[in-house]
């Protein structure tokens, strides 16, 4: 997997979508600068940053529907940077549904064929089918006004896979939903991008859909594609500082790095996995790469004490207060939430070197 | 009683009270419509009433008054929607233009129809400058649009005053609306007239409907403008209203109030048919 | 005109050659020049108008330039004269007093829902559409009857029965936008409903309040057909005069007067354009 994320066109499966070097200027958010990726066929690229990132723009500018400064956007294996909107064959969904208000649901997902001038009868066979897929195939007669919010994002899918578009672009699909309806929501996507083969371009600012949702994850920083992996190598190895902040990994722990590839701080001393520069530096680590053992272990690298115990729905931590040399440091670490110690506990501390990331520190 | 009980209590007398000079009014004009009270009442009788239904001079009123005011309104809800639709943009131009659209806001009819008289008479500076420009040689030569059977000067008065008010209702509705709804149908393969005409416009117009309908109620009840520009006869319903009303002939003053009550009716039929197509347009809120 | 940097209803897309590029200008070029004929033109006619001592088909400027128009001005006890003052103070007391009444009314209505703020707004439009003759004539008997039919007083309470009609709508239309939860707040930090008013709502609505006096102002201001029946002919209102003048076919003086009639919309709208652009809320 190369990071700039070009090389993904396997033979046999056309990209669906190939930016190269798009720059592009919007309103307030901040503009592209030379970002590029591709997405194949029946691809999920999900791209996530902070608000402000130029998701959104990036969004906006492969749907055409801001200019592109510089750059081109090839949609389906055509240069599609000047073409309108209506050209395009990349449909945009809005972040909250913009369901037609004067249309009722059949007419709404109706709409693309409408406009495109197909016959009446393929129209309802084909509106039908859809609606059906998205069980929706009962409420093709209610005005959009008497949907609930679930309903509501299935019949703006319906109405983009009706289109039949090359891309499908999604911005925050799930932000506004409460949380029960985003499972219900995010299946109904997963499972249209399935059965119709849907390239989809995702924009997030939630990791956990954006790790359930992306087959790759493009990580947007101040207009850049800083980096472009898999879930699972983006989390385990983010490629930088800023991108390990984005995916809000807590622990950061200072030292330097001296001689041949080791990286010392306060905590422990250990071998670098990465090439890095002499200096001062930062190891990130995820709590589920501390270990937590009785004080007196012979494998516990340091000591300290809880402090905290965090709940939370997939994961529960405790926070350990370390006394070091040059101060306290407080360290995250993921434990077995049915085998919870009491606050004050003194417990040993191991942090796995290979999930560690250092980054010099700047 | 608790407090939301009366507020709302409260709330309906308030509202009740705003409209009691209107209740009154049809209440007395109802009376003396059927004789029971007013000058020369000989109590309850239909004559007045049957005979003032039975006037062709009448009925012709009515009409006229309505294609006056339904000409005026449409042509005034068209110009609204082309000016929001062309200037609903953010540029000094937008800006400029909807600032002209709505500057006229607030001219009283009887200005209007001074205008209109100054401007569409059969001496007026339309003719002057057809003249200038060659294409009539007197004023004769100049099509009547004031004292006009067909009331052109009437309506083209009214579209006018009624321009800047549907104007701002229909910059307010796209402003508030922005262009999302319009960039979904770009994406969803939809064309500049296709996302005009299917998208634009049927949402704008369900939104002027509450305005158009009250323009077409006060254009039917205007006086002043028809008074300076509509012709004798037919003659306009609020004009044959106050004729009858102002008449030497006291028993005449009966007339005036049946003709009252058909003013009110047919701004009612208006509502109904504005309450009537929102049902039917499926005028869906969001 | 540069048509592809304005609209809002386009796709916007700088370097796409829209198909429609061509008409979007046109339809620009001629509905500015048609804005712009129709909101200047008029005022120039007026002003000409105003000042011509003699100006006969087919001239396009006056033949002769006269201050007579304007002569009521510079005479006091002149019948223009009175007229702007009659409609000055009728106009005034109207915006007050129909701005004190409505202010309760819309907020009270405000609070309604349902079928219930439905019926009730229904019933405060009910003066706002009624026709004005007929509902001049229709209350005439009973402004006759409490002895202030033909009189000044009489004039004001029938214009008040349209203006406080408007201004009701005006006020449901601003507390519904309004959100009554920071009086709710002021509530819990220990204001009562009459503190909360004068320290709290009026403040915050004080651009909505001078709109509405403005709004009263106006549609007294603008009252021809009121005035008229209510009036019998004896209260002489600006309407009333350039429609007489109108009718006499004294254009100067007609046009003089319309002018004098069109300057306080022009100036409320202003104003209340200006206002607009500093206030966060705002009517809808």
């Amino acid at each position: 997997m190369r990071h700039d994320g070009t090389s993904e066109t396997v033979p046999g499966r056309p990209t669906a979508l190939r930016l190269r070097d798009v720059s592009a200027d919007f309103g307030d958010e901040a503009g592209l600068r030379d970002v590029s990726f591709d997405v194949a066929n029946a691809e999920r690229f999900v791209i996530v940053g902070p608000s402000g990132a130029g998701k959104t723009t990036l969004l906006r500018a492969i749907a055409g529907l801001i200019p592109v400064t510089r750059g081109t956007v090839e949609i389906a294996g055509h240069d599609r940077t000047h073409l309108v909107p209506e050209r395009r064959d990349a449909v945009y969904l809005h972040q909250t549904p913009l369901l037609f208000p004067h249309l009722d649901v059949f007419e709404n997902v109706a709409f693309p064929l409408r406009v495109r001038g197909v016959a009446a009868a393929e129209i309802r066979s084909r509106v039908a089918s859809v609606l059906d897929s998205v069980q929706l195939g009962a409420f093709a007669t209610r005005p959009p006004h008497a949907l609930s919010g679930g309903q509501r994002h299935r019949v703006a899918l319906a109405r983009a896979i009706v289109a039949r578009p090359a891309v499908l672009l999604l911005d925050e699909p799930l932000s506004s939903l409460d949380p029960s309806l985003r499972v219900d929501v995010r299946e109904v996507i997963l499972g249209a991008a399935r059965e119709y083969r849907l390239a989809l371009v995702i924009v997030t600012h939630d990791l956990d859909d954006a790790a359930l949702m992306g087959d790759r994850i493009g990580v947007l920083l101040e207009g850049r594609l800083k980096q472009v992996a898999t879930p699972a190598t983006l989390f385990a190895h983010p490629a930088s500082l800023s991108i390990a902040r984005l995916l809000a990994i807590p622990n950061e722990v200072r030292g330097v790095i001296e001689g041949e590839r080791a990286f010392s701080s306060p905590l422990n001393e250990m071998p670098l996995i990465s090439n890095s520069q002499n200096g001062s530096a930062i190891m990130v680590f995820r709590p589920d790469a501390v270990q937590i053992m009785p004080e007196s272990a012979d494998t516990a690298q340091c000591t300290g004490e809880i402090v905290e115990i965090r709940h939370r729905p997939q994961q529960t931590t405790v926070r350990v207060r370390v006394a070091t040399r040059l101060g306290t440091i407080m360290i995250e670490a993921a434990i077995d939430a049915m085998s919870v110690p009491a606050i004050g506990t003194i417990v040993g501390l191991s942090i796995d070197a290979r999930r560690v990331s250092v980054f010099a520190d700047s | 009683m608790t407090v939301t009980d009366r507020r709302r209590t409260l709330a309906l007398l308030g509202a009740a009270l705003v409209a009691t000079p209107v209740l009154l009014g049809v209440a007395y004009a109802a009376a003396s419509a059927i004789g029971i009270t007013g000058i020369g009442a000989t109590g309850f009788s239909l004559t007045r009433l049957a005979h003032v239904l039975g006037e062709r001079t009448v009925w012709r009123s009515v009409a006229w008054s309505i294609w006056v005011a339904g000409a005026a309104t449409l042509l005034a809800v068209a110009a609204a929607a082309c000016a929001a639709i062309i200037f609903g943009g953010r540029s000094v131009i937008d800006r400029t233009a909807r600032a002209l659209a709505i500057a006229p806001l607030a001219v009283p009819y009887v200005v209007a129809g001074a205008l209109g008289l100054l401007i569409l008479g059969q001496s007026g500076y339309l003719a002057r400058l057809a003249y200038a420009w060659g294409w009539i040689a007197s004023p004769n030569n100049m099509p009547a649009l004031v004292y006009d059977t067909r009331g052109i000067g009437v309506i083209l008065t009214l579209a006018w005053k009624e321009f800047p008010f549907l104007a701002l209702v229909a910059f307010s509705l796209i402003a508030a609306r922005g262009v999302a709804l319009e960039e979904t149908a770009h994406t969803l393969g939809a064309g500049r007239w296709a996302t005009l005409s299917r998208v634009t416009w049927p949402l704008l117009w369900r939104g002027l409907l509450p305005a158009a309908t009250a323009v077409f109620i006060f254009s039917m009840g205007n006086y002043e403008a028809a008074a300076l520009l509509a012709p004798s006869d037919p003659l306009p319903l609020p004009m044959l209203t106050l004729e009858r009303y102002f008449a030497l002939d006291l028993s005449q003053r009966a007339d005036a109030y049946v003709l009252t009550l058909a003013g009110l009716l047919i701004g009612l039929a208006a509502v109904g048919v504005h309450e009537w197509t929102r049902q039917h347009a499926e005028l869906f809120d969001q | 005109m540069d048509a592809a940097a304005c609209g809002a209803l386009r796709p916007v897309n700088s370097r796409a050659k829209s198909r429609f590029a061509d008409v979007d200008a046109v339809a620009r070029y001629f509905g500015l020049t048609a804005l712009t004929i129709s909101a200047i033109g008029p005022l120039v006619l007026l002003v000409l108008w105003s000042a011509s001592g003699e100006w006969f088909f087919p001239a396009l400027m006056p033949q002769r330039w006269s201050p007579d128009g304007w002569g009521w001005l510079f005479q006091s006890g002149d019948r223009v004269a009175v007229a702007v003052r009659n409609s000055v103070l009728l106009g005034i007391a109207d915006g007050f007093i129909g701005c004190a009444i409505a202010f309760p009314i819309g907020r009270a209505i405000s609070r309604l829902t349902g079928w219930r703020r439905y019926m009730a707004a229904a019933a405060v439009f009910s003066p706002v559409a009624a026709p004005p003759i007929a509902l001049g004539i229709g209350i005439q008997y009973f402004l006759l009857r409490i002895g202030v039919g033909g009189t000044a007083v009489g004039v004001l309470l029938a214009h008040l029965v349209p203006t406080v009609g408007y201004l009701s709508l005006y006020f449901l239309s601003v507390f519904v936008v309004f959100d009554s939860k920071i009086e709710d707040e002021a509530r819990t930090l220990g204001a009562t409903s009459r503190q909360v008013l004068f320290y709290v709502t009026l403040p915050m609505m004080r651009r909505q309040v001078t709109e509405a006096v403005a709004i009263g102002f106006l549609i007294s201001w603008a009252q021809y057909a009121l005035t008229l029946t209510v009036g019998g002919g004896t209260v002489h209102t600006l309407p009333l005069e350039v429609f007489s003048y109108m009718r006499a076919g004294s254009g100067n003086f007609a046009a003089s007067a319309a002018l004098v009639m069109i300057v306080p919309p022009i100036l409320a709208l202003a104003a209340a354009r200006y206002a607009a652009g500093r206030t966060v809320v705002s009517p809808v």
